[in-house]
């Protein structure tokens, strides 16, 4: 799994992440180059979910149903992790990803749009949510991570390699952000979490 | 007597209900936040904090565990919902080798 533990906001420092309010508020204030690539994030895993809905042409019906033409998983690797198969067996798989991939997509769509229209219309930067509003951010954020983790190829380098990348490499900002998001993310779990009994 | 008689109902109807046992299972991976798999479970599937971090300590040391068990259907809707939160899950049989 990954580790947040020693993950400080490198790349943009002004934000102090969430914080609790009362017993089911959580706030934060984001700067506005945070603000920037939350949204800018959001919103290309909005376009990545949506790319395959209109590529074949669909039975119409099957569609409205939520039944796709897709039962193959996706080729894209970050687009493999999202929406991944859930059997060993691929008959079974495709059988299972036929029916339900689409209502998967729209989910994890609106938790992207969940962050993306509230920073949007949040003028100062100041974002406050409810228990299932952090529920959405939580599987939002940690879509973006997925995303950026399959292409910083996380699997096979470690930590302290991705720590020694060139300050020149494009590579070196996605994982600023990536190191970002899971700070931003531990410590919204951290304020969710308090409220848990343990 | 009577224990085997169960016994013997209890296999006749284990081999005759095909809907059970299923089991989810959640496979570990270099992204996901350990208190945020603890935090899933907790909320999907109402698990009390010592039984969600003891099973995301399982799939963090061992690469995997079964977080559910129950009938084919059951575990498609928890896998479903797993996925949705980024959770690498897949189903099973429960009598399979993981």
């Amino acid at each position: 799994m990954g580790d947040s533990a020693t993950w400080g906001p490198t790349l943009m420092s002004q934000s102090h992440g969430f914080t609790r309010h009362g017993e089911e508020l959580f706030v934060a204030q984001f700067s506005d180059s945070e603000k920037e690539v939350l949204i800018n994030l959001s919103q290309q895993i909005i376009e990545l979910l949506s790319e395959r809905v209109d590529q074949h042409d669909q039975d119409p019906l099957a569609a409205m149903v939520g039944i796709t033409v897709h039962d193959s998983p996706p080729d894209d690797e970050v687009l493999l992790r999202l929406l991944p198969n859930a059997y060993a067996d691929g008959v079974d798989a495709a059988e299972f990803r036929r029916y339900t991939e689409s209502v998967l997509r729209t989910k994890k769509q609106a938790h992207a749009m969940s962050i993306r229209t509230m920073l949007m219309s949040s003028e100062d930067g100041s974002i406050e949510l409810n228990h299932e509003l952090a529920n959405a951010w939580l599987g939002g954020i940690n879509d973006i991570r997925l995303a950026l983790g399959v292409r910083l190829n996380v699997e096979k380098n470690s930590h302290e390699e991705l720590e020694l990348l060139a300050p020149d490499d494009p590579m070196r900002g996605v994982y600023g952000v990536y190191s970002w998001l899971g700070w931003l993310q531990g410590n919204l779990l951290q304020a969710l979490m308090d409220g848990i009994e343990s | 007597m009577v224990k085997i008689k169960s016994k013997i109902e209890e296999e006749i109807n284990a081999i005759f209900s095909s809907d059970r046992p299923w089991v989810t299972i959640v496979w570990d991976d270099p992204v996901n936040l350990m208190d945020y798999v603890t935090y899933v479970f907790i909320e999907l599937f109402g698990y009390s904090r010592e039984r969600a971090t003891e099973l995301m300590m399982k799939v963090h040391n061992e690469g995997k565990a079964v977080v559910s068990e129950g009938t084919r259907e059951e575990m498609e809707h928890d896998v479903a919902r797993l996925h949705e939160y980024g959770l690498w899950a897949t189903l099973q049989r429960g009598d399979q080798p993981l």
